[in-house]
């Protein structure tokens, strides 16, 4: 017995295309709203690991703490730069899907894609740089603990993104999405501008602030 | 099936319930004598009330208690009386309902209100009493108490070395108690002064109060702490102020003694030195192995390392040779160790040290 | 939003019965089935945990007993605490309880994502075996709260033991986030929100705190595992870290927890009053808002634990008064049950003398929670016994009190069988007088100065401890009791039929058990479920009831 999360494919075999359009609909806002509770609590695990940063921090009265110069803020804002500009394009894929293009979807759905690995890139090159040449590890002080947990978890929902984008790609192949029947490319998109949004706040608290 | 009228039974009952404003009367009298009895206690019969604030804070127990008495004796006794009263009863139709009334806006206001001014008044009382002890005098002796795995020391202003196990305080004097831990958090609890504050390694909390009744007193950890957190007991001392004189100057003599005498690495007790080293050296030292440098290395396995068969200066691991590296200080590729005199180190001092550094490597 | 839509097509749809034992009973979609696996789980752990807190009064009978060593006892009490709070209370109020009769409630054919639900049930055993494993390398022993730095040094079960609390974590917030679309979404037509049962009422809030305050435990949890395994100082004040920033992150989660465990026993409490006075519940608005208030205003309370622990001096005041703020929204509901009471005419069924001494016992706990919320007398009661007296007087007397009186309430409609009221009867005054018994003691103890979490205490206290494990042996024994009653009832007991109590809300109106589809037809609602004197406020439920020669029933439109 079931009736929503999946079921109805799985028993209609051929994907949502066969159940009527109030039906689809209805479905549709299920999941969109348990899509967007689930991005309200993924925040509340960032919230917790920042108020623990921030606690951190302000036990002591220089930050970064003495022998760490901290991340390159030139570097951090360009990458940061390239992580927005995904979001856009993202934005721009949608929007080529709901006006029946689908030759641009792809084509914006991969400069996401590659704007995205970019940033990751991006990240790791900070790391090196602060592991290798600046010697502040992540178990080495309250900077490790709080910037490499933090931007970590944050690279990682990163990582996951290019996962879940890279599995719409091949759903959008195999037909699974219409033009009216897409839902799973909108909580694509919102999950890929969640992480935008969170990489706002962590470029703030330990870029800027 | 369902009657138009509700009915609770033979409608004889008056709208609250029969017999309920003899009922009243008597939960008001049972309240009464309750709160009376209350009032009229002196709950140093109970627990002594050794220092100030103890008698402010049970002055705030009885206050709150009063309260506690009311609400629970309305809130079982109506229930009871309630479940009794408007029991069904053998006789009415079995499908007899009581009255159809969903609430009374009037009522509801007045049991929000009502309560709502109840807790204002015992918050009120209560950031009162709070200020008091924001207010408690103090600093006429400050001192500290200092809890590690699994005893406490103390430490007073005149004395070279911590006082283990038994803390002496002088009646009717101002206490100012720093309190702090050396390893894990514990507490420092004595429940005749009604106090406690949790003594949390790097971090200092005060405590501040007045011994007024001359008695032992137990101390006790109050935050769980490891194996032996049970056992973790001390004895508070409340002297007579010529007691307390006495026992400082015994004390100090006794310390100068034990300071003068020559280095006996057999009198030297681990615990005692766990909290020298955290106050002498672990600012360079960890107790972890070799290489896990602060400044200076690791001391956790000074005996027993496969990789360090010898100390720094090269001499062969014993308590002997760790003591005199102790007293001579070292100076190396790492830096430089004070001797005792910069560190301000007696013979005692260094003998506990001695102990606790070998007890560290007697653990895996 | 809140007003349910006015055509469903998913109410509509019926799908196939699942065939095969496997898919039927143990990798189920269904939410009555997930309910009952939750209820089944989670009143095995109940009896471990039990167990376990029967060696805790065992060691405690005499002041220097050898019956367990140390570690042994702090193992023993750490398990206790951990397993009843994750792996016995949160399943089987939210995944147990409102899994099954939610959804009847509101008159859906299930959760909004029942997969979801099913691999949130199925995190549940697994978690608790790693909780368990732990015994083997030695369990933690810093209590359900495991504060750093003992923690740091505390044996490997201790990482263990946070790995354990993340999984059962994430299914308790998936549960959170389905019931919440659920109950959001999938209402019949017709059930407003202030028509929604109680209940429904006590699950949203419930749900809420699930979702939002379970992610930030894992975020403490996380920290705790990264610091015990790779070293990176959060918590350690030796490199950097702080043992007070765990407790503000540990507690930020674990207060609003215990409203996760009221909340739900608060809605089962205004079901069965009503449907036992047979009247309204007196208040029905007043209860559902101060349960949303009751949800809100616990998350902001939380350093209530924290008063003793060298946190800023100026931080207790907020906290003390946001704490005692609490007990008004409380009050409300108190009074409002005993409204319900009054003018009734009241069956003293097992499930309602369960309601009627909650009431009591929950009150008690209540009234020493405000005397624990004043900073000053809290300085003398944190870390005694009279803390650990009046979490037992909530958790035990509030919550459990309720659960029980949900079994009572809905076994009939699970099983179709009526359990013993004779044996339950017996049950209710044994648990009531030997609740009493053993916790109230505990009260005088932690004033008089016994601490908490030790295996050892000095001789004054004795004899009431020894009164307190006597008296808790026979508490144990009436869970046998209820045991007793359930297997008795499968093969004795009467039938139950559809309605045995004479209720109102919709789960009453399908047969016992319902079938796997709930509901022939989805009802229209016309107005809320307390009504006893009046018709029944539902269009649409005339096929319910009717069985097709030869079983199983053919659900118009089903294919």
């Amino acid at each position: 017995m079931a009736v929503a999360g999946g079921t109805l494919e799985h028993e209609h075999g051929a994907g949502h295309h066969e159940m009527s359009d109030a039906l689809y609909e209805e479905i549709r806002g299920h999941r969109l709203l348990g899509f967007t509770l689930f991005l309200i609590s993924d925040c509340i695990l960032f919230s917790a690991f920042i108020f623990a940063y921030l606690y951190l921090r302000n036990t002591i009265d220089h930050w970064p703490p003495p022998g760490i110069e901290g991340p390159n803020l030139l570097f951090g804002a360009l990458n940061s730069v390239v992580l927005f500009g995904s979001g856009a394009t993202m934005h721009y894929a949608l929007e080529s899907w709901k006006h029946g293009n689908t030759k641009l979807f792809y084509r914006w759905l991969g400069l996401t894609l590659f704007l995205g690995l970019w940033f990751l890139l991006g990240q790791g090159y900070e790391y090196s740089d602060l592991y290798y040449r600046q010697h502040a590890t992540w178990a080495g002080s309250i900077f490790g603990a709080s910037f490499f947990t933090l931007t970590g978890l944050h690279g990682f929902h990163v990582f996951v993104g290019l996962i879940y984008l890279s599995v719409v790609w091949l759903q959008t192949r195999a037909g699974v999405y219409t033009r009216q029947r897409f839902f799973g490319l909108t909580a694509a998109t919102l999950y890929w501008h969640f992480v935008d949004v969170i990489w706002v706040f962590l470029f703030f608290l330990f870029y800027i602030f | 099936m369902a009657q138009d009228k509700p009915t609770s039974g033979s409608g004889q009952y008056s709208n609250l319930g029969p017999y309920f404003w003899t009922f009243t009367a008597f939960l008001a009298v049972l309240a009464i004598i309750s709160i009376v009895w209350l009032v009229q206690q002196d709950f140093s019969n109970w627990l002594p009330e050794a220092a100030i604030p103890a008698d402010q804070i049970d002055a705030l127990f009885k206050f709150m208690g009063v309260w506690v008495i009311l609400i629970f004796y309305i809130v079982a006794g109506y229930t009871i009386y309630f479940a009794i009263a408007f029991r069904y009863r053998k006789g009415m139709p079995p499908d007899a309902i009581g009255v159809q009334v969903h609430g009374n806006a009037k009522l509801e206001f007045w049991w929000t209100f009502l309560p709502t001014v109840l807790i204002i008044v015992v918050a009120i009382f209560s950031v009162e009493i709070w200020r008091g002890l924001q207010n408690t005098q103090g600093g006429v002796l400050t001192m500290e108490a200092i809890g590690h795995q699994f005893g406490f020391q103390f430490r007073y202003p005149r004395l070279s070395q911590p006082v283990a196990d038994d803390m002496h305080v002088p009646v009717d004097t101002p206490i100012t108690l720093n309190v702090t831990s050396v390893d894990v958090i514990h507490g420092f609890w004595v429940p005749e002064i009604r106090l406690k504050a949790d003594m949390v390694p790097g971090l200092v909390q005060t405590l501040r109060f007045t011994p007024t009744k001359i008695g032992t007193y137990r101390i006790i950890c109050s935050e769980f702490c490891g194996r032996d957190h049970g056992d973790m007991v001390a004895t508070l001392h409340i002297d007579s102020q010529q007691d307390f004189g006495r026992w400082l100057a015994q004390e100090s003599k006794a310390q100068s003694l034990a300071a003068a005498a020559p280095l006996d690495l057999s009198k030297g007790q681990a615990q005692a030195g766990q909290v020298l080293f955290s106050q002498k050296c672990s600012a360079c030292h960890s107790v972890g192995p070799f290489d896990q440098r602060v400044v200076g290395p690791g001391l956790g396995h000074l005996l027993n390392d496969p990789s360090h068969p010898k100390l720094v200066d090269g001499d062969p691991p014993n308590p002997s040779n760790i003591a005199k590296i102790i007293e001579d200080g070292f100076q190396g590729p790492l830096g430089v160790m004070p001797n005792r005199q910069a560190n301000g180190l007696s013979n005692l001092d260094i003998a506990n040290l001695v102990a606790y550094l070998v007890s560290l490597s007697g653990q895996k | 939003m809140a007003v349910a839509a006015q055509h469903s097509p998913l109410a509509e749809h019926i799908h196939p019965e699942p065939q095969g034992f496997i898919r039927k009973y143990v990798f189920s979609i269904d939410h009555k089935i997930i309910g009952i696996q939750y209820m089944v789980t989670g009143l095995i752990f109940f009896v471990i945990a039990g167990c376990l807190a029967e060696l805790i009064r065992t060691q405690l009978l005499n002041g220097n007993a050898r019956f367990l060593t140390p570690d042994q006892y702090n193992e023993v009490y750490s398990m206790h605490g951990t397993a009843m709070v994750w792996f016995v209370t949160i399943p089987l109020v939210t995944g147990g309880f409102g899994n099954i009769i939610m959804p009847l409630m509101i008159g859906a054919r299930d959760v909004a994502f029942p997969w979801l639900n099913m691999l949130s049930f199925w995190l549940f055993p697994p978690a608790g075996a790693l909780l368990f494993a732990s015994f083997l390398v030695g369990a933690p022993e810093a209590g359900w709260t495991e504060y750093p730095p003992v923690s740091l040094q505390g044996p490997p079960g201790t990482t263990l033991w946070c790995l354990a609390i993340i999984l059962i974590g994430v299914s308790s917030t998936l549960t959170g986030l389905n019931f919440m679309v659920t109950i959001f979404k999938m209402r019949a037509p017709g059930m407003t929100l202030t028509r929604m049962p109680l209940f429904v009422w006590a699950q949203f809030a419930t749900a809420g705190l699930n979702m939002i305050a379970t992610v930030a435990l894992s975020a403490a949890l996380s920290a705790l595992f990264m610091e015990r395994v790779f070293g990176v100082p959060f918590y350690d004040p030796n490199h950097g870290g702080s043992p007070i920033l765990w407790q503000h992150m540990f507690w930020f989660y674990s207060h609003p927890a215990v409203y996760i465990f009221i909340l739900p026993a608060f809605g089962i409490i205004s079901e069965v009053l009503p449907v036992f006075a047979r009247k309204p519940i007196y208040g029905y608005k007043m209860i559902a808002f101060s349960s949303v208030t009751i949800a809100l205003l616990g998350f902001m309370v939380w350093a209530h634990h924290m008063f003793t622990s060298g946190m800023a001096p100026w931080l207790q005041l907020p906290f003390m008064i946001l704490t005692m703020l609490i007990a008004i929204p409380t009050g409300i509901k108190i009074w409002s049950w005993m409204g319900t009471l009054w003018g009734g005419v009241i069956h003293y069924t097992t499930a309602m003398l369960f309601a009627m001494g909650f009431l009591i016992t929950f009150t008690i706990g209540g009234l020493t929670g405000i005397m624990l919320a004043a900073v000053p007398a809290d300085l003398h009661e944190h870390g005694t016994y009279f803390v650990v007296a009046h979490f037992h007087y909530v958790i035990f007397g509030g919550t459990f009190m309720g659960v029980l009186a949900g079994i009572y309430y809905w076994w009939p409609k699970v099983t179709n069988r009526l359990l013993s009221e004779k044996i339950g009867v017996l049950q209710f005054w044994l648990t009531f007088i030997f609740m009493n018994l053993t916790f109230f003691p505990m009260h005088i103890l932690g004033l008089e100065g016994m601490p908490r979490r030790v295996a050892v205490y000095a001789p004054q206290y004795t004899d009431m401890n020894r009164f307190i494990s006597i008296s808790s042996y026979v508490l144990a024994f009436t869970f046998v009791l209820l045991f007793i009653n359930m297997a008795w009832s499968l093969k004795y007991g009467k039938k139950a039929g559809p309605n045995p109590w004479g209720a109102r809300t919709l789960e009453w109106m399908i047969p016992s058990p319902p079938p796997y589809y709930n509901f022939k037809n989805i009802p229209a609602v016309l107005s809320g479920p307390y009504d006893f004197g009046s018709p029944l406020p539902y269009i649409g439920l005339e096929e319910e009831l009717e069985k097709a020669p030869g079983g199983g029933p053919l659900p118009a439109g089903a294919h």
